[in-house]
């Protein structure tokens, strides 16, 4: 994974993201499943550094999408140590595969000004008398990108998503 | 019929024997319906901790689950400690808590706790329970998770109003769990390189932890062992998985094993380590852990143990006793001649013999401990501590069959002694049953001895009083600068005294020469008999590695 742009506050610091690792798990939808996954990736001494949970194609079942800090440990330890949890159906360690990555933003800022977010693709959702809301979605980078330029145009408020993974098929 | 019922029904048809536990507001209902169901015997112990080590000590012993019953709140936090010692020893375990009613879950209702919560990292599985439908299905899949693959406890947190409500009667067929992995395949290309770099090797040690037990693969241990020639040390745990007297044997690995074990593997070019962690007791100083193999071989059921603290060049993920066997046609091929690298193991194990101070006049651990192994011979169950106590129970007998030695050794619980040794005898009334435990310890769970008295049962205690917390005191002498810090234990119960509070005979013995008479008294007497050893406070435990040293730089008892 490439270094996100700039050290902004909603950017992650640069450095140690060859050790972030970018998994996609398949868990059993059901009221312990979060909490024994988040608890595996504690005490394993990992760090979450972005996370998506939404329904998968099976009923009954959730995909998580992780990105995960695997501090000291062996980097091949966060899909092991998920593997163990009996809510855990399926992990996929994708960091090394191609694949479609994509996180969204969205935006209240305050300038009247909107050009350079939208040479971005930022879509306008409302305007009212506090700012401008946009959305962007977009791969890591450009959404690091994206914050930059938000930064510029006085954010009034904002919220970032985690990624959601797919492997390329072609 | 009730919720109640179907927990019990389901227990005596998974085959449960017996139930260590307590009752309390939130499980009310289960104890209401126990005797309804005459097969299970329930034990009531004295503390919920007690009941988890019971279950422990009897699954330990009997190779089945243990099984255990507590209320809601305290009741189910006090097992936290039990499950842990069991989670870090791979122990087979069901642990049945109540919770309060699912209506009011989540409003701090009275002993209302997040069991599962507070239990999640300590177990191998847990369930919350707030549907009456779900039980069959659960505690089925609970036996099955708890036993089967790397065992360990799994908790069901069931709520009482669903312990109370009626249903049909369910009958679960079969287990269908998505995500739980048995790794019963083994990777026959894989076993057999494996065999071919062991056979190959100029200097290999095989080392076999609790898997090699729990797989009962002793004998292709054996066979595999002496077919290519190789040595073999076992961890803490592993004791019983190769014979100590065997010439291949190096006895204990790890930072307080032999002192040949230790040569041996710090020379070796090959090492197999089968059905183990390869925790940091093992290794010592992780950099220097070996540091002469070429080919690590690691042989476990659990996927996540390759690579966790070493990795290995060859990794075999399966039973360790399918994983062996596979090994041994290729190993016996190859029929390698191992004379010089066996010669040096024999000139370390001559010059590094285990051995103790005898010359001060105070009574000496190993000298209660080399008596009491006489009359135990190969034939008791031996259950020790946490603490010097342990190592010197562990280092002093040549054990010579799996399952006669049981101890802490992930957790490290003090305390986990006696209610353990009293599991151990409910799972094998017909072996003799030998605590041995440091004072410090004992008293953590001594209140369990009214449940060895109530059963009359016919366990020994052999306490190694030395009036401080005798491990902890030698760390502090040899590795945090001399200064003695909290690890005076002068004002305790006068044992013997405390024995005869509980209702059972007790002694004390402070001279070697008594020490034979005391055990004959023992011996002679039925049901438990305690024997306060006041031995040398000084005694410490060796070999030793110093703490963040590597294995290299192990100290050996002074010579006497």
């Amino acid at each position: 994974m490439t270094s996100p742009s700039g050290g902004s506050p909603l950017n992650a610091p640069p450095g140690g993201e060859d050790k972030i690792r970018v998994l996609s798990v398949e868990v059993e939808d059901g009221p312990n499943t979060l909490t024994k996954v988040s608890g595996a990736i504690r005490r394993r001494g990992f760090h979450v550094r972005g996370i998506s949970v939404g329904p998968s194609r099976k009923p009954g079942r959730l995909r998580i999408t992780l990105q995960v800090d695997h501090g000291h440990a062996e980097a091949d330890q966060v899909r092991k140590q998920l593997e163990r949890l009996v809510e855990v159906v399926d992990v996929e360690d994708v960091t090394a595969d191609e694949i479609h990555s994509r996180e969204m933003v969205m935006a209240t800022v305050a300038a009247a000004e909107l050009d350079g977010l939208l040479r971005h693709g930022a879509k306008v959702l409302a305007t009212g008398p506090k700012g401008t809301t946009v959305e962007f979605t977009g791969e890591r980078d450009e959404v690091g990108a994206f914050v930059d330029e938000l930064h510029r145009h006085g954010i009034v408020d904002v919220a970032r998503s985690g990624p959601v993974v797919m492997r390329r098929t072609a | 019929m009730t919720g109640a019922d179907m927990v019990l029904e389901a227990l005596e048809r998974e085959g449960v024997e017996y139930v260590f536990g307590y009752p309390g507001g939130a499980n009310l209902p289960l104890y209401q319906h126990l005797h309804e169901h005459p097969k299970l015997k329930h034990i009531l112990v004295r503390h919920e901790q007690g009941a988890a080590h019971m279950a422990d000590g009897y699954a330990r012993a009997s190779g089945r689950p243990g099984v255990v019953f507590a209320t809601s709140g305290p009741g189910a936090l006090n097992l936290v400690t039990g499950l842990c010692t069991a989670y870090m020893d791979s122990v087979p375990m069901v642990a049945i808590t109540g919770q309060v009613p699912s209506t009011v879950v989540g409003r701090d209702a009275f002993q209302e706790s997040d069991v599962i919560g507070a239990t999640s990292s300590v177990t191998k599985h847990s369930y919350l329970v707030t549907r009456i439908d779900q039980l069959p299905r659960v505690i089925h899949e609970a036996f099955h998770i708890a036993t089967t693959g790397r065992p360990g406890p799994v908790l069901i947190d069931i709520c009482r109003d669903v312990q109370q409500a009626d249903a049909d009667r369910v009958t679960p067929d079969g287990v269908d769990i998505a995500g739980y992995r048995l790794n019963g395949h083994v990777d026959l290309d894989g076993a057999r390189q494996a065999a071919v770099a062991l056979a190959a090797a100029e200097r290999p040690v095989i080392l076999a932890g609790h898997g090699v037990l729990l797989s009962h693969a002793e004998p292709q241990l054996l066979e595999l062992a002496e077919g290519a020639a190789t040595p073999v040390g076992t961890t803490l745990l592993g004791i019983g998985a190769f014979p100590v007297k065997h010439p291949l044997s190096l006895h204990m690995t790890g930072f307080m094993g032999t002192g040949w074990n230790l040569k041996a593997v710090q020379n070796a070019d090959v090492l197999m380590m089968v059905g183990m962690r390869v925790d940091d007791r093992v290794t010592a100083k992780l950099a220097d852990f070996a540091p002469n193999v070429k080919t690590f071989i690691h042989v476990d059921i659990d996927g996540s143990e390759m690579g966790k603290n070493v990795r290995p060049h060859i990794e075999l993920v399966a039973d360790a006793k399918a994983a062996l066997a596979a090994m041994l046609p290729h190993v016996a091929a190859l029929n390698p001649g191992r004379a010089a690298w066996l010669q040096q193991i024999d000139r370390w194990r001559e010059e590094h013999p285990l051995r103790y101070r005898k010359s001060n006049g105070r009574l000496q651990p190993q000298d209660v401990l080399i008596d009491m192994y006489g009359r135990a011979r190969s034939e008791a169950i031996v259950v020790a501590d946490v603490g010097q106590n342990q190592i010197w129970a562990a280092l002093w007998w040549n054990y010579d069959r799996p399952g006669l030695f049981i101890n802490s050794g992930g957790a490290g619980t003090m305390g986990f002694a006696l209610p353990a040794a009293i599991g151990a005898k409910f799972a094998r009334p017909d072996v003799p049953v030998w605590c041995v435990a440091g004072e410090g310890g004992f008293v953590m769970t001594a209140q369990e001895l009214s449940v060895a008295v109530e059963h009359q049962l016919d366990v020994k205690i052999v306490l190694l009083n030395n009036f401080s917390l005798g491990m902890v005191r030698q760390f502090q002498d040899d590795f945090y600068g001399g200064v003695r810090s909290q690890v005076d234990l002068t004002h305790m119960p006068d044992f013997v005294k405390l024995a005869e509070a509980y209702g059972l005979p007790a002694l004390r013995v402070e001279k070697l020469e008594d020490v034979g008479p005391s055990f004959d008294a023992a011996e002679r007497t039925k049901g438990p008999f305690l024997i306060d050893f006041r031995i040398d406070p000084e005694a410490n435990v060796y070999p030793i590695v110093p703490i963040g040293k590597s294995l290299n730089e192990f100290w050996e008892a002074p010579e006497s």
